[in-house]
């Protein structure tokens, strides 16, 4: 998703058109990636809160899926599928029916645990009315992904600025409006089921042609390129300038869960201890993506990681220097 | 209450074990085109540096020595890409299925050939690429002594060198 994301922001610097069949395979790989991500969270949100039971079935269901990627793309993780211009591997023909026997296994099984926990107090109890995240919290600290969806915020980035073949296929943006961590929670399962939805669609309306773009030209210097991706946990933003010998001079990648967190003190206000690790939980943090900035001298090998109130300074002798 | 306890039970009970006993038994069979630690066959890498050019963790190093070019894969950055094998104009590089490339020594993921050069007649450039963004930017094939395709060596980052 990532690698989207950035495939995406310098093609949008180089000018370069990527061929449909590829958009169609990254919008299937995406969802794909969506699937597993949300089955994964699913399974640790109930450890989280102790009910390993569902931890063991989420898992259970989602392995298939991941041996399906690992298939496509030749890894269980860290797809590798983009390079600029397009994508690496196809989704032959000869490949459909196992990708829809995978997805209806999944979409039969989600099912079928959904239908049982919806009516399980235990689970309830723990979910409902808990980590309240009012609407206009949500939208006053801009928070993204499910996150924001769970609290009736309406944004998704493969609607609102349509990428890869969002545009083409029929895309519903999941929104709840209960506001606890069980609309969360349901945001991710309609998420997961409509993204079964989206693959199927995808795989109906895969057209022909090639899987990269012909880059006869190299990409040059100085252009600047920006693409947005909805990841599981909400929206990625890359930022790149290109530099000489086709390299990136500069490249940014903002992820979800810096912003996510900023949500979290006003879930857990007034909760109990006990309530904190699922609020926090809920909105699917990702901690290594919420380092701030660190430098390491090369000659030294001195690390030294700088607060708010030393960028401060910083910039201010910067600009009493000028 | 019990009804959603009983329809989980029904679950858990209706699904079998699904995990295997590695690695005590055989894990779960590989597909094809999985890509695991790759392997470089000596005999048919003319050392054109296209792989060096676009390792992602700029993990294989190239020399040229005069008469020999010396080339090092230091594998324990290796993310698995790929991207080495699918650009070399001779196929010497293939990802293998091995999976299992845990170590306690670090020399186990280390790939040290030299070759001997002769000059070469194809042309002044050693391969061209289909696509413009990995077109070599060295000028190479046995012109002095260049550097082809840098990369960082152990332990941390340099900036990249060029001719
Ligand atoms: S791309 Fe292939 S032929 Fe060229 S240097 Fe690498 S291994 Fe050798
Ligand atoms: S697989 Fe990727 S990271 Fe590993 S050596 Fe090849 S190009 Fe480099």
């Amino acid at each position: 998703m990532h690698s989207t994301g950035y495939c995406q922001a310098v093609e949008k610097a180089g000018g370069i058109e990527v061929p449909r069949r590829a958009r169609y395979i990254r919008t299937i790989v995406l969802e794909l990636e969506r699937i597993q991500s949300h089955l994964l969270w699913l399974g640790i949100a109930a450890h989280i809160i102790g009910f390993d039971t569902v931890l063991m079935q989420a898992w259970r269901i989602r392995e298939p899926v991941m041996w399906l990627c690992e298939k496509i793309t030749g890894n269980r993780k860290l797809y590798g599928i983009n390079v600029v211009g397009g994508v690496r591997r196809d989704i032959p023909k000869a490949m459909h029916p196992e990708l829809m026997e995978v997805l209806g296994r999944i979409e039969r099984e989600t099912k079928a645990v959904l239908d049982a926990v919806v009516t399980d107090t235990t689970l309830l109890a723990r979910l409902a009315n808990v980590g309240i995240l009012p609407n206009k919290d949500a939208s006053a600290y801009s928070l993204l992904g499910p996150t924001a969806r769970g609290s009736g915020v309406a944004i998704d980035i493969r609607v609102d600025h349509p990428y890869a073949a969002y545009g083409e296929v029929e895309t519903n943006v999941m929104v709840e409006t209960s506001e606890d961590i069980w609309a969360r929670t349901v945001v991710r399962i309609k998420e997961t089921l409509d993204s079964i939805r989206i693959i199927r669609d995808c795989l109906a309306m895969m057209p022909g042609g090639p899987l990269q773009a012909k880059i006869t030209e190299p990409i040059p210097p100085g252009r600047i390129g920006q693409s947005s991706v909805e990841a599981p946990r909400g929206e990625t933003h890359h930022y790149v300038i290109t530099g000489e010998d086709n390299r990136p001079y500069r490249w940014k990648a903002r992820a979800p869960t810096f912003q996510n967190l900023q949500g979290v003190p006003i879930m857990v206000l007034g909760e109990t201890i006990a309530d904190v690790p699922i609020a926090l939980g809920s909105i699917d943090p990702c901690f290594s993506c919420t380092e701030r900035l660190e430098t390491v001298d090369v000659r030294s090998g001195e690390v030294k990681v700088y607060t708010k109130a030393d960028l401060f300074r910083l910039c201010k002798e910067r600009w009493s220097k000028r | 209450m019990f009804r959603a306890k009983f329809k989980e039970a029904v679950i858990c009970f209706s699904n079998p074990r699904v995990t295997l006993p590695y690695p005590f038994g055989p894990g779960a069979e590989l597909p094809e085109g999985f890509r695991g630690k790759i392997t470089v066959d000596q005999t048919r890498c003319i050392a054109c540096g296209g792989c060096a050019n676009v390792c992602p963790s700029r993990l294989i190093r190239f020399y040229d020595e005069g008469e020999r070019t010396r080339m090092e894969f230091i594998l324990d950055r290796c993310t698995y890409c790929g991207r080495c094998a699918e650009v070399c104009p001779e196929q010497a590089i293939t990802m293998t299925l091995e999976f299992e490339n845990s170590t306690d020594h670090k020399e186990d993921l280390y790939i040290e050939q030299e070759l001997y050069m002769a000059t070469c007649a194809r042309c002044g450039r050693c391969f061209e690429t289909e696509n413009a963004i990995d077109k070599i930017p060295v000028r190479r094939h046995r012109e002095g002594r260049n550097f082809v395709g840098p990369s960082m060596p152990h332990g941390g980052p340099r900036p990249r060198q060029r001719e």
